[in-house]
């Protein structure tokens, strides 16, 4: 006996790839939108969140959602052209079908919590994605939060993901934008070096602080000694961790960390969880 | 829970009794030293002097090596359709120790987000337990796993001249009194089914020290020295995942069709002792030695689900034991890891 059931983790919602606009050499956005009115309304997110994408006959891959939680109509993807399905997304062109399921993930970036302190946010490279949806938060409703700074490390000056929306920030009073790239060209006129630098001249106090972090794996390390060094609180900091995800609902166990999951316990996580997982960093 | 009693010659017309109402599935002798469990055509066929299959039987059913998830048609509207196929089936004959680890799966895919692929078919499975015989790497004395007090419909333990039967469900309570003309158990068949359990568990030669593993494992999480010795043999072929009644981490993946308009989502297990279990896009490795990879996967078996299920997740069948090419013993390294932190 066959039996169809209507509610498969596993069954991705069908979505329209609206936009594409090239970020960098390597990566796009690609706005999506679901395609059934009353799935897209049930859709909702939270900074830090992420969704497993299908690209029919291709396979399924997890990306963060870089984009506004208050934007209800589409979301928004940032992908480098990277693996297989990633290469595929790169070669559709606006209209395309997809598969969205999520989103997924308990651990998000606790933007609630974050009300009446002040937030820095550390990004290395494709760790800027997952933070914009917190910083898009955030900038909406900007009165609620106390200081706000950007720390932003790039390779190189043409590797930085949204940088025209970053430079418009800098035109704001009420926020810090600080960027920083390893290999700068004649043009530039910010830091030069790793973004663990600039986390010195850091000047909000320990106790209304929160951190987030969101880079490569090698750089939570560096980024970590140094702000133990400044006392900011572990239970404040907060870091995005990638792991290789099949299924994003805890069935798969590939993404297992200590005894988490990145899928469903995290892909956030505070530092002090992850200073108990051991095998984080 | 009810408690009856059948003769032995009962036994007989309960399998023929269930074969006229369902599919069977149970303990056969394949070859000389080889049992397997498979469908049954003739109650004969059963062999419950089994010791230990190759693969487990629960998780060979619910849980298969491949199964599709999703079947889609592509076009100018694209349709997605879960699917599952779901049979209703009898397993007999299974063991306290591999119903312990269909425990185990059942709660992995009902809890956060339940899989309806494998609840549906856990839903329609009734499954009768028996104690069978441990092999000599069985350590499930020593897991708390020797001991089925969940997770059947019916348990019969042989007691010589009859059978001990524990009832746990209406189905299995059904099927009792459909088929068979067991007897309420008598306060002298409680006493005989105490005495055949004491003298079971005394066959449980192979022993894995567990008390205070979970902080030895902590405490050795960094000694790399022990666990390169442990893991220097390792061919990471996943031999003891294939044959582990509690692995379930599984890969998916998509396929089209030749006509290029129909595809399918598939699942097929994974192996965490393979290379590429951490890899992921543009080449970092979360996994990348075989050290790491068998300290994860003790910690998976031995503490991990301590903290989230309260129990652990390695059953002690000792299959892993045998299926191992390269001798790596669990047991024995249990051992090994606690003597590092010997007080």
């Amino acid at each position: 006996m066959s039996l169809e059931i209507k509610d498969s983790i596993y069954a991705p919602r069908v979505a329209t790839i609206t936009q594409i606009n090239a970020l960098t050499s390597t990566e796009k956005q690609f706005k999506i939108k679901i395609d059934d009115t009353v799935e897209r309304s049930a859709f909702n997110f939270l900074p830090g969140q992420f969704v497993e994408l299908t690209v029919f006959g291709v396979g399924e891959a997890p990306f963060s959602i870089p984009s506004s939680p208050s934007n209800k109509e589409y979301f928004e993807l940032c992908v480098r052209n990277i693996g297989s399905v990633s290469g595929a997304l790169h070669r559709m062109e606006a209209g395309a079908k997809v598969g969205i399921r999520g989103p997924f993930g308990k651990g998000v970036f606790p933007y609630d919590k974050m009300r009446g302190n002040n937030v820095v946010i550390i990004a290395g490279g494709l760790g800027m994605a997952p933070v914009r949806s917190l910083l898009l938060q955030i900038l909406e409703e900007r009165q609620n939060y106390k200081g706000l700074s950007l720390i932003y490390g790039c390779v190189e000056p043409q590797s930085i993901l949204y940088r025209d929306e970053i430079e418009g920030l800098r035109k704001r009073n009420d926020i810090d934008v600080k960027l920083t790239v390893d290999r700068p060209d004649n043009n530039w006129k910010d830091a030069v070096g790793v973004c663990t630098n600039l986390i010195p001249n850091l000047e909000y106090k320990p106790e209304d602080t929160f951190i987030v972090v969101c880079g490569p794996p090698v750089m939570y390390k560096f980024v970590i000694i140094e702000l133990n060094e400044k006392k900011y609180l572990p239970e404040k900091i907060f870091l995005s961790l990638e792991r290789r995800m099949e299924c994003g609902v805890g069935k798969c166990n590939h993404c297992h960390v200590g005894n988490k999951l990145a899928c469903v316990d995290g892909p956030v996580f505070s530092l002090w969880e992850i200073e108990n997982l051991k095998e984080a960093i | 829970m009810l408690y009856k009693v059948l003769e032995n010659s009962g036994l007989k017309s309960l399998l023929a009794g269930i074969m006229s109402g369902y599919e069977l599935i149970g303990p056969k002798k394949l070859d000389r030293a080889i049992h397997d469990f498979s469908v049954i055509k003739d109650p004969s066929e059963i062999d419950l002097s089994y010791k230990k299959t190759t693969v487990p039987p629960a998780k060979k059913l619910l849980f298969p090596p491949s199964e599709t998830l999703i079947n889609y048609k592509l076009g100018e509207k694209i349709s997605v359709t879960p699917v599952i196929d779901a049979r209703q089936r009898v397993l007999f004959g299974v063991s306290a120790w591999d119903l312990n680890g269909m425990n185990f799966l059942d709660r992995i895919f009902s809890s956060d987000y339940p899989d309806s692929n494998y609840i549906a078919r856990r839903e329609k499975l009734i499954v009768i337990g028996y104690d069978a015989e441990p092999s000599e790497t069985n350590f499930a004395l020593s897991m708390g796993a020797e001991y089925a007090s969940k997770g059947f419909d019916l348990f019969i333990s042989n007691l010589g001249s009859r059978n001990f039967i524990r009832i746990a469900t209406a189905t299995g309570n059904s099927i009792i009194n459909s088929f068979s003309n067991a007897t309420e158990a008598s306060h002298d068949d409680f006493v005989a089914y105490n005495r055949f359990m004491r003298n079971y568990r005394k066959k449980f030669t192979a022993i894995a020290d567990m008390d205070q593993f979970g902080e030895s494992y902590e405490a050795t999480y960094n000694n790399n020295a022990l666990w390169d010795k442990l893991a220097k043999n390792c061919f990471s072929c996943g031999s003891c995942n294939l044959v582990c009644p509690t692995c379930f981490c599984f890969n998916v993946r998509d396929d089209m069709m030749l006509n290029l308009k129909e595809g399918l989502k598939s699942r097929e297990w994974d192996s965490c002792m393979m290379p590429e279990y951490g890899l992921v896009a543009g080449g970092h490795n979360f996994r990348s030695t075989r050290a790491n990879r068998l300290k994860q996967r003790y910690r998976c078996k031995l503490k991990t689900f301590t903290e989230k299920f309260e129990t652990y997740s390695c059953v002690g069948c000792g299959r892993c034991v045998e299926a191992c090419l390269a001798k790596i013993n669990i047991y024995e390294d249990i051992s090994s890891i606690k003597k590092e932190v010997n007080v």
